[in-house]
Parts: structure tokens; C-alpha cells; sequence
């Protein structure tokens, strides 16, 4: 019974001694993104102690981060319109990159890009795209090489979308010949019309972990984050990756430094720890995600970099779009959604 | 053969019960990453999960938020749901229908507006807001359950008792109490369980220094269930089964 | 006498002022939040409007409202078919055993449901458990496709809520008298017969308990309709939340949730009164 006590007194006072401790930094992080080991070698080199939590979408770290108006985490990881939004609204702290060595490292074609022009808030850390899978056993590859031959009639019911409203009306925007980041109500509507005649086919939506039901039969084909195919074509060599015509959709994952951070020069020391390249090439080698780090996919063993799932080519990537933030018009892809979805 | 049938449904719903964590604790030493294929027996899960100091503290946070809020909700519902069943007074209906309101509440709208009340209170995002939320959404789960099984029961002994001349206390300690001892134990383990389980409420309200475990399982199962997560799960399953058992076994002992 | 008042006066005291903090207040908030504006930079804008109640007047969430009160219903229907013999039995049992075969009722539910539900999974998954077992039995030529359909969600609802009815009704069987139901018998009613004019009407607050416990959480529940449902359904749950966090539609939101209350609370409390009439005047 004592010890128990005195274990409900050392874990209620964990909290203080975090805090009286100078030294720490608070990140904010998705779940399984980053190896606890890396943090480790962190606070063993520079003595400051990483406090690491969690969140899974998005829209619950932004709401949060917002309603403590950029307070309480010093290091997060939001997508590209989320970088977008974030800067916009003045919650992000500028990020002064002669404080930053290992800068030099980033691949030029992932930086300056529009959601945050120079990178004057963000750093990249992880990125990837959204494209197509295909069972090979069950599917001919040669009939699905675009976005809009997942409506074949043949895939009744096999089609797998991600559970995501902006990715799935990316992709319908796209077989229209509209960009995928449409702010316009018509071609919104008429992505939904288009997605209607989809339903059919669908007979999952899922962005738990897209591979799982490729791998246990449940679909033979529909969208798949890149990271999630190398995993599934890694146990099931028969599910493969595609590329579509229409263009992938491309995210990137950058470390941003929210407005009201109290430990900013700890979180600049953890940003360019992460950027060194043996650091990068871990992390991407552990996470199965690309690194924008040239230096870290240098080091990468050939088979890996030279994959085309993880690392696309220039021809790949043709018509691929980054998303952005799109401001009021997510309530109409919104609406649109819970058409879909409730006019079953 | 109608007992045959009795006690045959009764063993149905406990395989019903434990089936699917029969199926999680044989995955939990399946060599395959995904558990889509057996792929021999492996304890490499339960290695890389004990790797995992920051699971294991988030584990022992759980535990401590569940008991302390199973038992506050419970001491407080009890009392209440006795109050409820006693007395007569103005305002009663609005106590019941704001724990219907708060039963109805779905978790992102008690999750957001939580966190503004503790924004808009100074009260520091850890600890203390994650006990007071998880007290407050057991509440209503005690109360009902309690409350369930004292209406019907005959008023009469209580006047009886105060005639003898207990107090109000008394009473209750000693009469009520007892009476609504299996319907309190029933509230605390449906507290406890909520406690464990919660993740929306507990996201919004707790703070980057105490984070729980229903949140890292959350997030990790998000992005697939990792193996180490079905390990964590098998201990969390056999430490409390392993505890009952042993308690029996010495309780029996004594005897 | 004073000591009545104090105690009374107390605990009143102490449940109205947790109940006035923690659950009016945030309420209110609520309320006030469903008649402002989205505000794209600020979650909400201070002007008045009642645009938000307007829209919900779309045959698109009735149709949403009617699915997810219809799937709870089913579930806590299932529940109490399921849990009341297993409950009855439970709490008739003379066994010292008792208490420790009700813990284990509740120790399954001490895992992550997440979890439990992924397990249910991958029983239900076309090369799963189920599917293998019945294959192997000669029972089905083809593997079923059990997973992502609605079946499939009412069975991991039934699953993940049946110990919210367990537990009450166990609560409350177990105060019954068996003299009761002798003297019932010995008037020459016959078991079924004693089971509905005696045992059925004692044991009514816990049937209503165990239906509220189970009914309630199933309204607002999603994840398990995501995830065994394939997500294709749009439940109360889902709506809700996504107006939340992905619109950051908060007003839209919060107009969602008072108006699901109101009605919730317009047919519990017309349901209350028809039960009650059906008692006063019949039997």
C-alpha cells in the first residue's frame, strides 16, 4: 500500500519536476511518427528533455492549438493546408533558417512551395502522395491507370476511398479537369454528382490504415497513401502502387513553431537535430515515409531509393497538386459529403 | 435439460464477451506485423513494447485517473442518486434533466465546451481537468444505475428507522447504503471502464505533461494497430484477471 | 431535525454545484455558440442568427437523425434480450462465485474498444476467424461478406454496450425476493406467466436504466459504424463531430446537438407517459 502511494506521488508530481527542469521541449506530434529512439540520442546530446505527445487528425491538433491560442506545445507537424492556415492566422512563429545548419539539406523542389512561400514558418519533415492501389492477382494492372477507371462497372463493390473529404473530392475534381483544390460551388457540385455514380463500387472508406483491407481481400483496388503500399506490397508483393494520369495528390508534413511557444530556441535545436541527414534517413527508413532530406535519401540503400512507391520520378509526378487551405469552401465540400454519405 | 440450456446461454455470452480477446491475445504472438496470416508463435511484441517506456508511463497515468474517478463519481452519485430518491424539493427536475442533457451530450461537443470552461477557469490543462471531466461524464451512468435499484423499495423501513431515532447519516450508512451496495459496485466498474476507454473528452482536456493511454492507443491504432499494441492489450487483460483469481483463491484460503 | 437539513442540504448542494459547473455552464455555452456565426478565423463570429436551425431543416439529416436513432435501437433492444436472462441468471446464482463471475462480466471491457472492436475485425473479415471456422466445417462454399455491413455494426454495437445493460439489470434482479415469485406460483400462475406479472414489473427500473445507459451512448456513438460499417453511413455521431472538426463549423455543430437533445428528450418523456398511462389503466 505505501508503495503504491508512493507511486501516486512521484506520477502526480512528474508534471512539476517537468517544469521545473529549464530545459524542455514540447512536441506535438503525430502518433508513430517519429522513433523514440531519436529523442533519446536528442536529450542525451544537448541535455533537453522532449515531451512527447500525440494526436491523430489534423483538425483536432489545429482546434486545440487554436483554442489555446498557439500556447502550451513549442514543435508540431500539421500538412501543408493546415501550414497554410495556421500562417495565415498568425499562429505560427518564423522560423530564422541561418539559425538552422543542416537547412541546406532540404530538397529544393519541396520548398518555397505556395502554402507557405520561403518557408518562413515551416520546415518539411515527412512527405508523401495519394494515389491508386491494385491487387495484381485479382485486377488486370493495365485497367486501372487513372483516377477514372476506379467508376468501371467490373469493380462493383471492391474500391476502397480514404476516409477524407478533401482527398476524395480531390480526386473527383481531378477526372473532371478541375483543380483539386476547387473553391468554386458549381464544380464542387459537380465533383459530387461524379462521386454518386461511384458509390456503387465503394465498399469501404477508410484512413485508419488503407493497406488492411487490400491485404485481407476485402477490396482489389481505390486510393492508398504511398507509405501504406510499400508497406502492403512488402507482405503482399501482388498489390501495387499506381500512379495516376490525373496526378497524385501530393502532402507534406513540416515542423512549424506555434505563436505562443515558451521554449522556441529548444524547439529551433530539435528541428536541425532532425534534419541531420543520418537523423533523416532513420527516421524515413523506420516510418516508411520519403525524406524531403537529399543528404538523408543519399544515404538510403539503393533498393529503397530507387523505389518508385516511395521516392516517384519527375514522370510520376506530371498534373501531381499539393493541397492547400481553401478557407469557407470546406462547409460546401462538407455539405457534399454528408450528402454522399447519408444519400445512401 | 432446461438447466442444460440455462447454464449452456450462460457460457455463450461469456464466450461472446471474451472471443474477441482471445482473438487479440493470439495475434498479440503472431510473428506477422499485420495479423492478416499466422506466421508462428513470436514474443518480439512484448520486447519492443517494454522498449516503449513513454506506453508504459501513459498506462500507469490511466489506471491512477480511472480509480480516483471511478470512486469520486461513485461517492458523489451515490449520495445523489439517494438525495434524488429521498427528498422532494424545488428543482429536482432541473438536476434530472441536466443529467440527461449531459447523458445526451455527444463527446466532441462535452470535449470542446470542457476545454473552453477550463480555459475561461485558469484551470491548468493535466491532471486535475482530466479527473474533474472524467468524473463528471461517469456521473450520470452512477446515479441511474443506483438510483434503478433503490426505487421500489419499500420507504416504510426508513420512517422506521428514524422512529427508532438514527439520523439522517445514520440512515444512510447504515440502511441505504447496503441496500445499494450491489448497484454502487456496478456504477464504480462501469466508471472505471468509461475512465479507460475515453479518448475524445480526454484529448481536448489534458495537457502536453499527462498524456493517457486510451490517447496513445487511439492515435496509434489510427494509423494501423501495431502489434505492440495487442501485446499492451493482453497484459492490461491479464494483470486485473490474474488479481481476481488470486484474491479468491486466499479469500478461500481463510475461510 | 437539523441534522436532516444539514445533510440534505449538503448533498443537494454539492451535485447541484457540479452539475451547475460542469454541465450548465459548458451547456449554455453550447446553446449560445448554436446562435452565432461560423467564423473562419475565430471558430465563431458574435452576431445573432438563426441560419443554423434553418439548415438542419434539410430532409438529409432527418434521414440522418432516423438512421442513427433506428441503429440504437436495435442495439439496446438486442442488449436486453441478451443481457436480461444473462443478468436474471447472474443474480439468482447462490454460488459464492458470484461477485468474481460478475468482475469478470466487466474485465473484457477494461481493454481499449478501439482495440476490441479491430479484434471483432478480423473475426468478421472475409479471410477471418468466422469465415475459416464455417469454411472448414463443410457449412459455406464461399467465404461470407460479413465485415462493412450493417450487421456488422450491430453486432460491435451490441458488443461494446451490453455490460451498460448487464450491470443495472444485475443491480436490480438481485434485490428481488424469491418468496415473491413463490407466492405468484403458488397462486397457480404458471412460470411464464409469474416471469410477466411479477418478475418483469419489479424489475422495470432496471430494464428502463440498462435501456437509457445503452440507448443514450449509442446515439452519439461512430467509430464502430466506421469501422465495421466500412464508414459509409453518416450517423448523428460522425455529423456532429465532422461539423466540429473538419467544417469548424461550430455553431452548425452545437445547433445539431441542442435540437438531437430536444428531440430526444419529446420522445423519452411521450414514451415515459405512454408507460405510465399503460400501467395506471391496464393490468
Amino acid at each position: 500500500m505505501k508503495r503504491l502511494l508512493m507511486l501516486l506521488v512521484l506520477v502526480l508530481a512528474l508534471p512539476l519536476s517537468a517544469m521545473a527542469a529549464d530545459k524542455v521541449v514540447y512536441f506535438y506530434n503525430w502518433s508513430e511518427y517519429l522513433p523514440e529512439k531519436v529523442l533519446e540520442q536528442f536529450t542525451e546530446e544537448t541535455g533537453i528533455k522532449v515531451i512527447y505527445t500525440t494526436y491523430d487528425s489534423n483538425e483536432a491538433m489545429y482546434a486545440k492549438l487554436k483554442l489555446l491560442d498557439g500556447g502550451g506545445y513549442d514543435l508540431a507537424v500539421p500538412s501543408t493546408y493546415y501550414v497554410n492556415k495556421m500562417r495565415n492566422e498568425g499562429l505560427l512563429h518564423k522560423i530564422d533558417h541561418s539559425k538552422l545548419s543542416n537547412y541546406t539539406n532540404l530538397d529544393p523542389k519541396l520548398l518555397n512551395r505556395p502554402f507557405d512561400p520561403d518557408n518562413g514558418y515551416s520546415v518539411p519533415y515527412l512527405w508523401g502522395s495519394t494515389g491508386i492501389a491494385v491487387n495484381t492477382a485479382e485486377i488486370d494492372p493495365n485497367k486501372v491507370t487513372a483516377w477514372a477507371d476506379l467508376w468501371n462497372p467490373e469493380f462493383k463493390g471492391q474500391v476502397l476511398l480514404t476516409n477524407d473529404v478533401r482527398e476524395v473530392f480531390h480526386m473527383a475534381l481531378r477526372t473532371l479537369g478541375y483543380p483539386g483544390n476547387a473553391t468554386d460551388p458549381e464544380q464542387i457540385r459537380q465533383a459530387y454528382e461524379k462521386l454518386v455514380t461511384l458509390m456503387p463500387n465503394v465498399r469501404v472508406f477508410n484512413s485508419d490504415s488503407p493497406k488492411l483491407p487490400y491485404l485481407g481481400g476485402e477490396v482489389n483496388t481505390g486510393m492508398i497513401w504511398n507509405g501504406e503500399a510499400y508497406a502492403a506490397e512488402q507482405e503482399n508483393p501482388a498489390i501495387k502502387y499506381v500512379y495516376p494520369k490525373e496526378g497524385v495528390i501530393l502532402w507534406l508534413d513540416s515542423l512549424v513553431i506555434p505563436k505562443n511557444a515558451k521554449n522556441v530556441d529548444n524547439a529551433m535545436a530539435l528541428i536541425n537535430f532532425l534534419l541531420r541527414p543520418e537523423i533523416g534517413q532513420f527516421i524515413s527508413e523506420e516510418i516508411g515515409y520519403a525524406s524531403p532530406n537529399l543528404a538523408s535519401v543519399k544515404r538510403l540503400d539503393e533498393a529503397v531509393r530507387n523505389n518508385r512507391t516511395v521516392y516517384p520520378t519527375a514522370e510520376d509526378l506530371v498534373n501531381a497538386e499539393f493541397q492547400v487551405d481553401i478557407g469557407d469552401a470546406i462547409t460546401v465540400y462538407e455539405k457534399y459529403w454528408e450528402k454522399l454519405k447519408a444519400g445512401r | 435439460m432446461a438447466r442444460w440450456i440455462r447454464n449452456g446461454y450462460f457460457l455463450l455470452v461469456y464466450l461472446f464477451l471474451y472471443l474477441p480477446i482471445l482473438v487479440l491475445i493470439a495475434t498479440s504472438f503472431n510473428a506477422s506485423k499485420y495479423g492478416t496470416s499466422w506466421q508462428g508463435f513470436s514474443l518480439k511484441w512484448y520486447a519492443s513494447l517494454f522498449d516503449n517506456s513513454l506506453l508504459v508511463d501513459a498506462a500507469i497515468r490511466s489506471l491512477i485517473i480511472a480509480t480516483l474517478s471511478a470512486t469520486l463519481a461513485t461517492a458523489l452519485g451515490t449520495l445523489s442518486a439517494v438525495c434524488l430518491y429521498r427528498y422532494r424539493f424545488a428543482g429536482r427536475q432541473v438536476l434530472n434533466a441536466l443529467l440527461f442533457v449531459m447523458m445526451m451530450s455527444p463527446d466532441i461537443v462535452m470535449a470542446i465546451s470542457l476545454l473552453m470552461l477550463f480555459i475561461v477557469l485558469h484551470v491548468q490543462l493535466g491532471f486535475w481537468s482530466l479527473l474533474l471531466a472524467h468524473i463528471t461524464f461517469s456521473l450520470p451512468f452512477v446515479i441511474i444505475t443506483v438510483y434503478s435499484r433503490l426505487s421500489g423499495f419499500d420507504t416504510r423501513i426508513i420512517e422506521a428507522a428514524r422512529d427508532l431515532g438514527a439520523g439522517e447519516l445514520r440512515t444512510f450508512l447504515r440502511i441505504l447504503l447496503p441496500l445499494a451496495l450491489p448497484a454502487v459496485a456496478a456504477g464504480w466498474l462501469l466508471s472505471f471502464t468509461l475512465s479507460v476507454d475515453d479518448v475524445i473528452v480526454s484529448f481536448f482536456v489534458t495537457g502536453p505533461s499527462f498524456e493517457i493511454l486510451p490517447l496513445k492507443i487511439y492515435s496509434m491504432v489510427r494509423l494501423g494497430v501495431k502489434p505492440e499494441v495487442n501485446a499492451l492489450a493482453t497484459i492490461l487483460f491479464l494483470v486485473p484477471l490474474l488479481f481476481v483469481t488470486l484474491s479468491q483463491i486466499l479469500l478461500r484460503r481463510k475461510k | 431535525m437539523r441534522d436532516k437539513s444539514l445533510f440534505k442540504f449538503l448533498t443537494i448542494g454539492l451535485l447541484a454545484l457540479w452539475l451547475g459547473i460542469f454541465v450548465l455552464i459548458p451547456n449554455l455555452m453550447i446553446v449560445v455558440t448554436s446562435f452565432l456565426q461560423r467564423s473562419e478565423e475565430h471558430f465563431v463570429d458574435v452576431l445573432f442568427t438563426v441560419e443554423n436551425y434553418r439548415k438542419l431543416f434539410d430532409p438529409v439529416y432527418f434521414g440522418v437523425f432516423a438512421h442513427s436513432t433506428l441503429l440504437a435501437l436495435v442495439a439496446t433492444l438486442l442488449c436486453l434480450l441478451i443481457g436480461y436472462p444473462f443478468a436474471y441468471r447472474l443474480a439468482r446464482l447462490t454460488t459464492r462465485w458470484r461477485p468474481v463471475l460478475l468482475v469478470l462480466v466487466i474485465i473484457p471491457f477494461w481493454t481499449n474498444s478501439l482495440i476490441r472492436t479491430y479484434a471483432i475485425k478480423t473475426i468478421l473479415a472475409t479471410k477471418g476467424l468466422l469465415n475459416t471456422v464455417l469454411l472448414a466445417l463443410g457449412l459455406i462454399d464461399a467465404p461470407l461478406r460479413l465485415l462493412y455491413t450493417s450487421s456488422a455494426v450491430t453486432v460491435g454495437m451490441v458488443y461494446v454496450l451490453l455490460p451498460f445493460m448487464i450491470l443495472p439489470l444485475y443491480a436490480v434482479i438481485e434485490k428481488l425476493d424469491s418468496s415473491q415469485i413463490e407466492a405468484a406460483s403458488d397462486l397457480g400462475a404458471s412460470r411464464l406467466q409469474a416471469f410477466i406479472r411479477v418478475v418483469i414489473p419489479l424489475t422495470l427500473p432496471g430494464i428502463i436504466a440498462g435501456s437509457l445507459l445503452v440507448f443514450l451512448p449509442a446515439l452519439g456513438m461512430f467509430y464502430i459504424a466506421d469501422l465495421l460499417g466500412g464508414a459509409k453511413d453518416l450517423l448523428i455521431g460522425n455529423f456532429i463531430k465532422n461539423q466540429f472538426l473538419d467544417a469548424r463549423d461550430w455553431p452548425f455543430g452545437s445547433a445539431a446537438s441542442v435540437t438531437m437533445t430536444l428531440a430526444m428528450a419529446v420522445i423519452l418523456l411521450a414514451y415515459y407517459r405512454s408507460i405510465r398511462r399503460l400501467n395506471s389503466g391496464g393490468i
